[in-house]
């Protein structure tokens, strides 16, 4: 029996996903035996024009890493959304938009402005800036439009699973495909990992008191964090209390608290409000009664750059996706 | 502009709500003005993820209206403060601007006082217009 085929592809992301798939090591080759790989841009030299060589639905799994903010992407998703019968949201870019869905902060005509004409890095004596088709002589060249919003994988094509992180663990890329190979995958629509969230699984959940208020609010960049202690004790926002588990608490054991690449546990529609709520609501004020609103504005402003730190990953699938 | 304003305004279910359907609100809770009641058990149950999905949906401002200092039962009303000052913040860096989110104490004799609120809101909201819904691709 030929073997299932596999792709691989990337769109706006930074490699870091085609990293996590060589980090199988010895286990790629369990993949390899079990699969034939047919499309990988990043590691083999196969080209868009076989993909469509290829039947529809002839790509058994495409796993598609990065968010989608150019037509070429969306041209490349497309082709293989129609190639591949399962399509794998491959880690957060893909799934909760990632950090390249801090773009949607901004426009195309400020990301271009900032990048071509104003960083101090610049030398662009033309001011040129990247079009879509530009003239030379006789000849056209061509290049992708920049999309002004950044998008997620599944606003743009049907996507049958997703496999969260920033990267994905090795474990849960071995999981989803031995389900694959098996065809013991849940219902379209899941994320393959845990449904509980990060504090049930945390190492240090031992250590938090039962009572949990915040009192001072403090950056990673402030204090020493003490590595066996609960980082919301310490006064340190951690989002593991809103984001997935499964990660394998890699930045916990790092002794830095979560930004949430997982994304929300089942159930929760926007990231970004579920975690500033659950922060919010740990925060102690003492005499709360006799505090006005301005105190409180006080408090809650020392929480730096509250977006960016609630919607780190999650700005594009978020309820308003991106700044009005 | 001839589109009206669309204005959530959450009340909670056992302080002013009762008094404000006793004094005004049709029953279906719903009226022209383009201002809907929201009714929860306590305003420590509105979620910010519910108001950022009325500024999805099409809302041009929010009032969350709660009981004050002392008068919640639950404290939910400084729950809710916590949370909602936490979300104008967050929602400020996406250009939705602070005044669009109405924060405000009332106790359940206080209707008049509300009916107030909203009309002032509204006047205001109105005067910002809606929310750039502009999310295309390409």
């Amino acid at each position: 029996m030929a073997k299932p085929k596999v792709a691989f592809y990337w769109c706006a992301s930074c490699g870091g996903c085609e990293e996590a798939i060589v980090d199988l090591a010895e286990d790629i080759l369990k993949v390899v035996e079990a699969v034939d790989i047919v499309f990988w841009p990043v590691a083999m030299d196969f080209k868009k024009k076989d993909v469509e060589a290829m039947e529809d639905g002839e790509i058994a799994l495409a796993f598609i890493n990065g968010a989608i903010r150019t037509d070429e992407q969306k041209e490349m998703v497309e082709l293989l959304r129609r190639k591949s019968g399962l399509v794998v949201a491959f880690g957060s870019c893909a799934h909760p938009g990632g950090i390249p869905g801090l773009g949607n902060f901004h426009t195309r005509e400020s990301i271009l402005e900032r990048t071509y004409r104003t960083t101090q890095s610049t030398v662009n004596p033309g001011e040129v800036l990247p079009r879509t088709v530009t003239e030379i002589d006789d000849i056209q060249l061509t290049l992708p439009k920049f999309w002004n919003t950044v998008h997620t994988l599944d606003q743009v094509i049907d996507v049958d699973y997703y496999l969260p992180g920033c990267a994905p663990p090795t474990d849960l890329i071995m999981d989803a495909v031995t389900a694959v190979l098996e065809g013991n995958l849940p219902e379209k629509g899941a994320v393959l990992a845990p449904s509980k969230t990060l504090c049930d699984t945390c190492p240090r959940s031992d250590s938090k008191p039962e009572m949990l208020r915040i009192k001072d609010l403090k950056r990673p960049q402030e204090i020493l964090a003490d590595p066996e202690k609960c980082f919301l004790e310490e006064g340190l926002i951690c989002l593991g209390l809103a984001t997935r588990s499964g990660c394998g608490e890699r930045c916990i054991n790092a002794n830095m608290p979560c930004r949430g690449c997982f994304g929300p546990v089942d159930g929760a529609h926007d990231f970004g409000a579920k975690a500033l709520s659950a922060i919010a609501s740990l925060i102690e004020v003492d005499d709360e009664e006799n505090t006005s609103i301005d105190e409180i504005q006080e408090l809650l402003r020392t929480i730096a750059d509250p977006a960016g730190l609630f919607y780190m990953y999650s700005l594009p699938s978020s309820e308003l996706r991106r700044s009005r | 502009m001839s589109e009206k304003p669309k204005i959530i305004v959450f009340c909670c279910n056992w302080s002013v709500y009762p008094g404000l359907q006793l004094s005004q609100l049709p029953p279906s809770a719903v009226d022209d003005s383009g201002v809907e009641y929201i009714i929860t058990m306590c305003s420590g149950r509105v979620s910010p993820e519910l108001v950022v999905e009325a500024f999805a949906n099409g809302a041009w401002g929010v009032m969350v209206t709660g009981c004050p200092p002392g008068e919640c039962d639950h404290e939910g009303n400084y729950n809710m403060r916590r949370r909602m000052t936490l979300l104008i913040n967050t929602l400020e860096q996406l250009n939705i601007c602070p005044e669009r989110i109405a924060l405000d104490w009332f106790s359940a004799s206080e209707a008049a006082k509300l009916e107030k609120a909203v009309n002032k809101l509204t006047k205001k909201i109105t005067e910002f217009g809606p929310i750039n819904s502009a999310v295309e691709q390409g």
